[in-house]
């Protein structure tokens, strides 16, 4: 039994000053790298070896498919929408929590984090009780044969309900920590608030901004759940690649149903990188600050 | 150009950080306000500046008798200069020093020539001649101070407002600095408040010491006049003279 061998060494062994053994720590490292490997690394092999299980013609034949291609175009739309979107509100957020005292704020700090605590199911339900054909704005709609519930506006909506958090999560704990003293020099020389947010704030928080959207931008090609519910699954309408993903499983396409699935896992890696990056240059931004505070 | 502080109140959430505070400036005065922290001489400073707007309606601020209370920072346009320098880490010092002119209406932009030219006399002010290309985090606590103090100068501001300036500087580039700025403000005249809870700083460098405790103004005199008849046992006790 590991968990007794552990136990034996450990009393054998005298403790480090970090209070851990050497075996504790190689036990732990390796059930964190056993983890990774069981749970993360081996599903995505899967998906790529699924994807071309038939071959690189019958992968390459899946993106021929109309069906296929309107699913990734429409996810591309919604995301083109909807990051920049919430780029703007995320920044304006950030910028209003930590740039001004107001009642309510520490209410909207934490409603900020809301999408991300509510089930995308329930974000997608919701979205239909206010704008379904029985919701508050339903009979309104009607009228004026506006269609958000099973159309693209509902997708846009949910994708951004489900995304907002990101830019501005990543922005608010920068600016704090920046604070805003370069703001008011700029203002004691004559800046205007939108110089100021162009020449000064935006290049101070840039890394920090590019993080945020890299990671809007993974949620909202990646969602499912609120997508799902506001949707109605219309093939060559209102599938995006992660639904359309569910329709091709469901119809024992798997080679399919992984191939369009190896674009989504292709474009998670090609984030992990950009991401990784992105915090890296974030941290040497905030370290650049409070450089600049000692002499 | 003269300045004139009148019936100045200043609350933070419930704390009075000034309390009806009036204060009148000289045209061509160096002036210190001197207290310990948490007196509010920094608030009076940002108030003057238009970093923060008081209180009440009749709280006023004139600059050469005119009233800018209304008027916010940057159209104010004092120089200011705060104590961790605040310059822009990504741009050189050249583009820092150039800021004040990048951000004005081209019609009123000086040409690229007067630019460079000015932004050459101001360093050679300051002492950082063939420092233009570098970047802020490429210099010591004293240089960068220096480039703060020529940013602030570069529009030629007719008001020059520094929060603890020297405050982040170590002993010896703060006694250099200090030096500088008396000498600069003899050979300019340019009106000028610091902000300081250092006494020795105060009374080398200032005209005037203006004495601040508790969101009030205490005594206002020279030097001399201050420490020969302290007005009150908070400025006997903060400066350390026994009382007669």
């Amino acid at each position: 039994m590991p968990g007794a061998t552990t136990l034996n060494l450990n009393n054998r062994q005298p403790l480090r000053a970090t209070g851990d053994s050497a075996t504790v720590r190689a036990v732990l490292i390796g059930s964190v790298v056993a983890f990774f490997i069981l749970f993360l690394l081996l599903p995505l092999v899967v998906v790529f070896q699924e994807a071309f299980s038939k071959g690189l013609a019958a992968f390459l034949e899946t993106f021929r498919d109309p069906y296929t291609r309107h699913s990734i175009i429409l996810t591309l739309v919604i995301a083109v929408i909807s990051v920049p979107l919430n780029t703007v509100f995320g920044i304006a957020a950030a910028w209003s929590v930590t740039r001004y005292r107001f009642k309510g704020r520490s209410l909207l700090i934490t409603l900020i984090d809301l999408p991300l605590w509510v089930s995308p199911v329930i974000a997608g339900l919701l979205y239909v009780l206010v704008f379904g054909a029985k919701g508050w704005f339903g009979p309104w709609l009607r009228e004026h044969e506006i269609r958000v519930i099973f159309a693209v506006p509902g997708m846009v909506l949910a994708t951004i309900f489900v995304t907002f958090p990101f830019v501005a999560r990543g922005l608010i704990p920068l600016m704090q920590a920046q604070g805003m003293k370069e703001e008011e020099a700029a203002l004691t020389l004559g800046a205007n608030g939108w110089q100021i947010l162009m020449r000064i704030t935006l290049p101070k928080i840039k890394w920090g901004l590019l993080y945020g959207i890299i990671l809007c931008n993974a949620r909202a090609m990646g969602e499912f759940g609120a997508v799902s519910v506001v949707s109605g699954h219309i093939r060559g309408k209102t599938n995006t690649m992660p639904l359309h993903i569910e329709i091709l499983y469901n119809e024992y396409q798997f080679a399919s149903a992984f191939a369009v699935a190896s674009v989504l896992a292709l474009l998670a890696i090609v984030t992990l990188i950009l991401k990784t990056r992105a915090e890296w240059r974030a941290e040497q931004e905030l370290r650049a600050t409070r450089s600049a505070k000692t002499p | 150009m003269s300045i004139a502080v009148k019936n100045i109140t200043k609350r933070f959430d419930i704390h009075p950080a000034l309390r009806d505070v009036s204060l009148d400036i000289e045209d061509g005065q160096l002036i210190a306000l001197l207290g310990p922290s948490g007196s509010g001489k920094t608030t009076l400073l940002r108030v003057i500046a238009g970093l923060e707007f008081p209180d009440e309606q009749d709280g006023r601020i004139l600059f050469q008798g005119r009233d800018v209370s209304d008027l916010s920072a940057y159209q104010r346009k004092a120089g200011f200069v705060f104590q961790h320098y605040a310059l822009f880490n990504h741009m050189n010092v050249f583009e820092n020093i150039a800021f004040s002119f990048r951000v004005l209406k081209r019609s009123q932009r000086p040409p690229e020539s007067a630019i460079k030219e000015r932004v050459a006399e101001l360093l050679r002010a300051v002492q950082l001649e063939g420092y233009e290309n570098r970047l802020p985090t490429q210099l010591s606590g004293g240089q960068r101070q220096r480039v703060a103090f020529a940013r602030a100068l570069a529009n030629r501001p007719e008001v020059l407002l520094l929060d603890e300036p020297f405050g982040a500087l170590d002993a010896k580039v703060r006694k250099d600095l200090r030096r500088w700025l008396r000498e600069f403000h003899d050979s300019t005249k340019l009106t000028t408040i610091f902000v300081t809870h250092d006494q020795d700083e105060a009374f080398e460098v200032a005209d005037r010491v203006v004495l601040i405790d508790k969101g009030s103004i205490q005594q206002t005199g020279t030097p001399a006049e201050v420490r020969n008849h302290p007005a009150n046992a908070f400025v006997a006790d903060f400066l350390g003279i026994k009382e007669a």
